[in-house]
Parts: C-alpha cells; structure tokens; sequence
C-alpha cells in the first residue's frame, strides 16, 4: 500500500485568530485550571476581535481575559471563578456594568449542549436545573435557554437543552500530528464532545509528533484529523494554567493575576503589559520569563 | 483516668473534620477542591478508607497525594482509578444515580436549604456575579445525600434567595419529587457554630447540634427565617488531635486550613 500524502492543516495562532469573525459563536476548551486555550484568548485580544459568544463550562483566566478586553461580550457557562483564589473579578465588574451577559447553565447542562451538536440534534434531555431559578430566568436567550417539559414516554418532568453547533471550536491538547490527529492525556473533561460540535475545529498543540507516532498508539488519539480544520503548535498555551504530562500551573503569576483584576486600573495593567505589549505567544512566554517555565515542567509520573 | 485533654482548633479545622464525619465507608463521593475535598480526604485517611473520591472533570477513585487546587488540577491524577471526563462523572454516575454524597458551600441557604452560589442582588441587576453553578446545580439534584459547608452569618442565611441556583427541597415535603430528582437532597448543613438538619414532616432546616462554646441564642440570632429547634440539642462532637495531625499533613502548606494551626 502507497503512504498517502497528508494534508498539512498547521497555520500560526495570528491567522488561527484572525479566521474568527466579530459576533461569532466558540465552544471553548479545557477545564478548570487544565488544559486552558489562554495562548489563543490573548492573540484573540492582539487581533482585536469583538463580541464573542463563548459557551464553555468552566474556564477561568481565559474567560476573564475575553470579557475584560471586549473579545466577548456574551457567555453561556457553568462558571466563572478562580478556583481556590476566588471570584473572577473582571466578569464580576463586567456583568454589574451590564457589559457582559452570562447566560447560566451547569456543568452538565453545557457538556450536554456540546454533546447534542456533536450528535447532529437540536436538544438533548437532563436531569438539572429544573425546580430553580436557573429554569425559571434567562437572559438572551429567552424562552430559548431551555424547556422543562413532561417526558412523552414517562410523563416525568424533564429539562430540554438546545445543542450547540458553533462557530469554531477551540480545543487545546497535548500533542498532536500536522494533519489533526491529537492526543489528550489525563482527563478530557467536555472536550470530546465540545471538539465535534463546532462548525471548525481549531485545535491547539504542545508538541507535534508524526503521523507514524499517532498511528503506532492509535487508542491515545482523542480527536481525529478528520474533526479538524486547523492546527496550531505552540509551547506553554495554557500558561499561567496547567497542561498534564507538560507543565503545573505558575501559581505566582496566577495569584498575580487574580490580584491584579481585583482592580480595573490593575486588570488594564496586567491587559498592556502582558497581552497587548506584547508582540506575539513567544514575546510573552519570554516576558514571563523562561527560568520560571522550565521550573513549571511536569514530571513523572505525577504529570505536573 | 487520664487528665482530659484541650483540643485548640481553628473553625475551617472543625468544619473540615465535622464534614468528613458524613462520609461513610465505601461511599461514592463528589469532592471538588477546598473544605469538601480536605473533609472527604480526611474520611479516606480515617473511618472511610473505601470511600470512592471523585471530581468532576473526570478523576475516579482519586488519592492524591498533593491537594488540588483545581477539580481538574493534575494533582488527582497520579493513583486515580481512571481518568476520563465529565460526561462520565456528571452524567453517567451523578445522574445515573451512583453518587452517594456531594458537598456544596454556598453564599446565601433559605429555610428549605436551597442554595445561591449565582448573584447577589436581583438578577436584572446584579451586584455582585458569583461563581454560578458549575456542576453545584448537577450534584444538588442528583446527589442522594448532599452536605452543605459554610461559615456561619446571617446574611447567608436568609428567608428569600436572591436567586435559587441548587435545589434544597425547594417548597418543602414532596416538592423535589414533583420535578423527578434523582438525589433526595441536603441532609445536613454544617457551618462554624452548628449543624442543622431537616424536619422529616416539612423538610424545614431543623438545629442538630451546636458546637461548644455556642448556644441557641447564637444560632438564632445569625439566622433570618424560623429556625426548627428541638428540645434537646446535642453539642458537637469536637476533632479528635490525630483527626487535626492528619489534616495538615494533607494540606501542609494550609492552602485550605491557613497557616495557623
């Protein structure tokens, strides 16, 4: 059998971003502090892109860097936190100004909605929310946010999400080959279903490996090339987050961050120095400092 | 007869091992990061040794070594059964009903313990944004047995909810039923001066105990609705010392205990 040539879908983060219309739609990758696209929500800022919707289920720093810089103005999420630090405080201010709307969700609810676009159907049925105000009241989305209705078959009540099948969607990973083929390791979180879902599908990588490499572990491939449109390579995307098997959360500049944002003259100085005075990822990663990343690299077998 | 002892402990070290009391052996439990996750900790280190430690983005069985920050910190990672996504942990065990005990705080609990972690101030015009849900809502009405954590004030502990995000047992007796919950709802609510329980007739928040050096005055006065209390009131079993000893050594740097203690 001839090796048939495969397409090369790598592209830099600048044109990765720049494909990411005003007013578009993101389902938006990683959990809590794993696994976080923050390379991609600053290039997202440098770009100057406005007025996303960003639905995800928990993200933290990056979300609070799309709804301070203007990247997003709507947000259909579970949470918004810096677990173990606190609130996020951008979001807080941004919601009391009326500038961000967060339609709220739970983690099982979005993961669903993820799930149900992935599935090519326009709802999917779940055992949350129903009985609370999350059912009760909506934003945006109005009447659209969800239903609760009696089951046909059972007569039980039960709660109808919308499925999600956005814009693009951004997921980051460990490693992955120039056609797409990518590898998570530890846990995956909602990004198989979150993957499949988006109508593009940009995915973000540590390392690139062969095809030979994908093809020889076949089981560890999360995401298939054939889900994906771009691939960027980059070191440190989730920094100042964690990415397991590659590098622990940087939790000085994490505690930074959060009390920085505690301000809007604090988050505006965190925004210049690190993200918009900036040129480029590498700048950044140089700004942060390199003897401080090699002493955030994960090591066996613990993963961080 | 020894000489009896004084135990010095802080409130989050009290909270921390009178939650850790609620978990049972064997069971499958939630337990996210924080007070939840030192108390579930602390259970697997003591009388629970078989207690099924599971978060939320996908770690089951988890020993971790380290105290995680995160619920996908890689610190649940390394002795973990399996390592899989929340899919899995929300859906398939929580909603398939296999979740024993979830732990929630929260920043304001009504008479029928239903929760806000969402806004504070009408949800037109909110205040102040909190945290949300996150899986909160997923694991309140799932969950068999839900523990509620928090720090006692009376602000927190009000007639009417700025906004409902978890249900507790929402109007009373019957009420979760007719929305077809999988879990039966809080069971007990711990804070820093007492722990509170539910009236089997109403499912109205009912004192359970207090700790020592409390006293029904203090409870009421830092409650805003009808406080249950029944005529005999047990005081709170106080943390054992090994019970303190091995709550540091889980969280040595006092990420969660702080550094006193």
């Amino acid at each position: 059998m001839t090796e048939p040539e495969v397409e090369d879908k790598r592209i830099d983060i600048a044109e990765a971003a720049k494909k990411v219309n005003n007013g578009a739609t993101l389902a938006w990758g990683g959990f809590g502090f794993q696994r976080a696209p923050i390379a991609f929500s600053h290039e997202l800022v440098r770009q100057g892109v406005k007025d996303l919707t960003i639905t995800t289920c928990g993200s933290e720093v990056d979300i609070e860097i799309m709804a301070g810089s203007g990247v997003a103005s709507r947000f259909e999420i579970a949470f918004a936190a810096i677990e173990a630090l606190g609130l996020s405080y951008v979001m807080r201010r941004r919601v009391a100004d009326g500038a961000v709307q967060v339609e709220d969700y739970t983690n099982l609810a979005m993961a669903m909605r993820f799930l149900g676009g992935a599935l090519n159907v326009p709802f999917m049925p779940l055992r949350s929310m129903m009985g609370t105000d999350m059912a009760r009241l909506s934003r945006y989305r109005g009447d659209d946010k969800l239903k609760v209705i009696d089951c046909p078959f059972t007569g039980e009540k039960i709660c109808l999400v919308p499925s999600l099948q956005p814009d693009f969607s951004i997921v980051h990973v460990q490693r992955v080959d120039k056609n797409g083929n990518a590898q998570i390791d530890g846990i995956v979180g909602e990004d198989i279903e979150l993957s499949r879902c988006g109508k593009k599908l940009i995915v973000l990588a540590e390392e690139l490996i062969d095809e030979e490499e994908v093809r020889f572990r076949p089981d560890q491939t999360k995401i298939p090339a054939m889900y994906v449109d771009h691939v960027v390579v980059l070191p440190y995307i989730a920094h100042p987050m964690m990415c397991h098997d590659y590098y622990d959360y940087d939790l000085e500049h994490l505690m930074m961050f959060h009390k920085m944002t505690s301000t809007e003259e604090g988050w505006r100085e965190y925004l210049n120095d690190y993200i918009l005075g900036v040129d480029d990822h590498h700048a950044y990663l140089n700004l942060v400092g390199w003897e401080r990343l090699n002493s955030l690299r994960a090591t066996k077998p613990w993963g961080y | 007869m020894g000489v009896l002892e004084v135990i010095e402990y802080t409130k989050i070290e009290f909270l921390v091992a009178c939650a850790s009391s609620h978990v049972r052996d064997g069971e499958n439990v939630f337990g996210g990061t924080g007070m939840p996750l030192l108390a579930a900790l602390l259970a697997k280190e003591t009388h629970a040794p078989r207690a099924n430690l599971i978060s939320e983005a996908g770690f089951i069985d988890a020993r971790p070594r380290n105290v995680p920050l995160s619920v996908a910190d890689s610190r649940y990672y390394f002795g973990c059964s399996a390592a899989i996504g929340l899919i899995e942990t929300l859906g398939f065990i929580l909603q398939g009903g296999m979740i024993d005990v979830g732990f929630l705080g929260a920043a304001q609990i009504d008479e029928y313990g239903n929760l806000n972690t969402s806004y504070i101030g009408p949800y037109d015009n909110p205040k102040v944004k909190l945290p949300g849900s996150g899986g909160g809502n997923d694991i309140a009405s799932s969950a068999k047995r839900l523990i509620v954590m928090m720090t006692h004030d009376k602000r927190k502990f009000v007639k009417k909810l700025d906004y409902m995000t978890s249900p507790g047992h929402l109007e009373g007796l019957g009420s979760r039923e007719k929305w077809s919950m999988v879990g039966g709802g809080p069971e007990v609510v711990i804070t820093d001066i007492c722990q509170m329980d539910f009236d089997i007739e109403t499912r109205k928040i009912r004192l359970m105990s207090i700790h020592p050096g409390y006293s029904v005055d203090d409870v009421l006065d830092n409650v805003m609705f009808d406080l249950i209390v029944p005529d005999k009131i047990p005081t709170t079993r106080e943390p054992s010392k090994d019970q303190i000893e091995i709550m540091h050594k889980l969280d040595p740097n006092g990420i969660y205990l702080g550094k006193g203690g």
